[in-house]
């Protein structure tokens, strides 16, 4: 099938007035990973929440596919049941929902019927264990009173759980320390080998290439100024470690 | 002040009513004394808002038929020392624990609606908690309102004794004025949780008293989930050191439902502790007001008390008026307070619409959770459970 993959045609989106992403064309394809790169205020968030719905994201024109299906053409949660997931760089704490609640309700959105409470139970134990979480977690109210670290494993947990056809992850590595960096590396790795994940295409938005050392990229994106500048592999990422991104700047300044 | 010669009238058919009732221990002229009382004073409730369409000087009670009403249903573990009865047979066969106890938490001719509420109680509980006696199981008190009903609930725990209570009142009465005191004795811990969950067109006022002991606890968790009209007025007076009180309060007015709360925490000694927390939700045209209030009396040192209130509008018609009122006369205490009103939030619903929850569940889901924090205060499994489907139904309307 020719139009598998999410695909992002010519994107321009505005955030309260201000034009942020200036013409993205971005393809996942099933079963990648792609890495996004870029400098602070680049607006690599504003494309993960364009994607996912924000009503505070206005897209000014372009087109997003997932598999075929027009994206903006859906709501939100429409857009879940399509497949796309998003990791959120600062998710909402919501005091009285429940995480077993929640993610119950999230997998019965997403795929509903197709697991017995038994086994959705023996599925949420699994999927703990991998990301090294206390059952203890289930019981506390949706990322209330969380640390970020745990806010960011919950976002692993959710991943797993719901197990998207795609799944962007927005700054999962901000924050973390190394042991909470590798479980989220593990949780992802664990999922691409899963019967559920192994199609799952990745965006994996970051600073920083430390989370690419757990999570092998197929390829690696430059965003700056709203502006897809570079693509390239792995090595792009290191070249990015060692000299930042203002090499990178100057370079495409005398391109220009 | 023409206002003033409304007030004082006595609606004729509640005063003919007092000759119907029992004068066991509100002999007919103390019903008499009081039911002029109730018209002479005033709520102290003024409307809040120009959406607020209840003026509670101006109540009318024509339609009201008072006589006397039929015992409440009582469920009790047998404990040795406990004594779970009507008010009737506990004035009858245990005078002296009643009549010691009457009154000493709940002036009620200190209040409009305590008054009116004594004036005519036609029915109402005894529990009585020996020296270290603690049942296992909750006490259920529950008042099936089909007529006009008054009921007064007195509580009593002796030195030590520790008990939870559970209070429902369910039907379809025009007006329930309720009571419920609770008089407590040293080192002892109790739990009262009340459940209004009267039907559409019912007004009801509720009185709360205690006034816990030496070192004693006392927990009051009232769920407001029913009537046209409920108007509920909760104190606690520390007196003593050593006390922690806790006030727990939900409601939610749908349609055209108005709910007025004051609670108030009178910390008169020191050495002593409150916590207040109050959630409220208001959809329709649903109208409420809350009015929380820490008073700290200038000898009370060491006083640590905190105030809680988050209101949720879940409609552009629906308000809620929230005010806390902290009069601190003390120097060395602790006092916190806190207050939102405000719309479901935005970030919240993204994130659980971006799962795949459709934004109507996800509003539904929030809303019930927000109450949470006071729900899993009441006491037993059930009694959530049940608060919780009440609350379930409001949501979903």
């Amino acid at each position: 099938m020719s139009d598998r993959g999410l695909r992002i045609k010519d994107l321009h989106v505005d955030v309260a007035g201000n034009h942020i992403l200036k013409g993205i064309d971005l393809t996942v394809e099933p079963g990648r990973v792609h890495a996004l790169m870029g400098p602070n205020g680049s607006g690599k968030s504003t494309l993960a929440f364009s994607l996912a719905g924000h009503p505070n994201y206005n897209v000014t024109s372009g087109t997003a596919t997932l598999d075929g299906e027009d994206l903006f053409a859906l709501p939100p949660d429409k857009r879940a049941k399509a497949g796309l997931f998003l990791s959120f760089q600062y998710p909402a704490a919501i005091p009285g929902v429940k995480v077993a609640n929640f993610l119950h309700a999230a997998r019965q959105a997403v795929r509903p019927g197709d697991l017995t409470p038994a086994k959705f139970r023996a599925l949420l134990m699994e999927k703990l264990e991998t990301l090294d979480m206390d059952p203890g977690f289930l019981g506390r109210y949706l990322n209330d009173g969380f640390s970020g670290g745990e806010k960011k494993r919950l976002e692993m947990l959710q991943l797993a759980v719901l197990a998207p056809k795609y799944a962007i992850l927005d700054e999962t590595d901000s924050g973390l320390d190394v042991d909470a960096l590798r479980a989220v590396g593990e949780s992802v790795n664990a999922l691409r080998k899963s019967d559920e994940g192994k199609e799952t295409g990745f965006l994996i938005i970051t600073h920083y290439p430390r989370i690419l050392q757990h999570i092998e990229a197929d390829v690696v994106h430059v965003l700056i100024d709203g502006r897809l500048v570079k693509e390239g592999d792995a090595e792009l990422a290191h070249r990015i470690e060692r000299e930042g991104y203002d090499t990178l700047r100057e370079e495409i300044g005398q391109l220009a | 002040m023409p206002s003033a010669i409304a007030l004082a009238s006595v609606p004729p058919n509640l005063e003919r009513a007092i000759a119907g009732l029992d004068g066991s221990l509100l002999t007919a002229p103390r019903r008499s004394e009081l039911l002029a009382r109730a018209f002479e004073l005033r709520s102290g409730r003024e409307k809040p808002n120009r959406f607020w369409k209840i003026d509670l000087d101006a109540l009318d009670y024509s339609a009201i038929d008072v006589s006397a009403a039929p015992a409440p249903k009582l469920q009790a573990p047998s404990t040795r020392g406990l004594i779970v009865c009507d008010l009737q047979t506990a004035v009858r066969d245990h005078a002296d624990l009643v009549r010691r106890a009457f009154g000493s938490a709940c002036d009620v001719s200190a209040s409009k609606f305590a008054a009116l509420s004594a004036a005519l109680c036609n029915t109402g509980a005894f529990v009585y908690v020996a020296a270290d006696a603690a049942p296992a199981e909750p006490i259920e008190i529950t008042y099936d309102a089909a007529a006009a009903l008054f009921p007064y609930t007195l509580v009593v725990l002796e030195r030590g004794a520790n008990c939870t209570i559970v209070e429902r009142v369910r039907g379809s009465a025009p007006f329930v004025g309720g009571i419920s005191e609770i008089v407590t004795g040293e080192g002892s811990a109790v739990t009262y949780c009340a459940v209004q969950d009267l039907a559409t067109p019912s007004r009801a006022v509720f009185t709360r008293a205690a006034k816990p002991a030496k070192d004693a606890a006392a927990v009051l968790c009232v769920a407001e989930l029913g009537a046209a009209l409920s108007v509920e007025t909760i104190e606690i007076v520390t007196e003593h050191p050593g006390v922690d009180a806790q006030i727990n309060i939900l409601f939610f007015p749908r349609s055209d439902e108005h709910v007025d709360v004051v609670s108030t925490v009178h910390h008169a000694a020191g050495d002593s502790q409150s916590h207040t927390l109050v959630k409220s939700a208001a959809t329709g045209r649903g109208q409420a007001r809350y009015l929380g209030n820490i008073r700290i009396a200038p000898h009370a040192q060491a006083t640590e008390a905190a105030l809680r209130d988050d209101a949720l509008l879940l409609s552009k018609r629906s308000h809620i008026d929230s005010v806390p009122a902290l009069e601190i006369a003390a120097n060395d205490v602790k006092a916190y307070h806190g207050a939102t009103v405000g719309a479901l939030d935005e970030d919240q619903i993204f994130y659980m619409t971006s799962r795949g929850i459709e934004r109507s569940d996800a509003e539904k889901m929030i809303a019930l959770g927000f109450f949470e924090p006071v729900v899993e205060r009441f006491s037993t499994k059930a009694l959530r459970e049940e608060i919780r489907a009440a609350l379930q139904a409001k949501v979903s309307e």
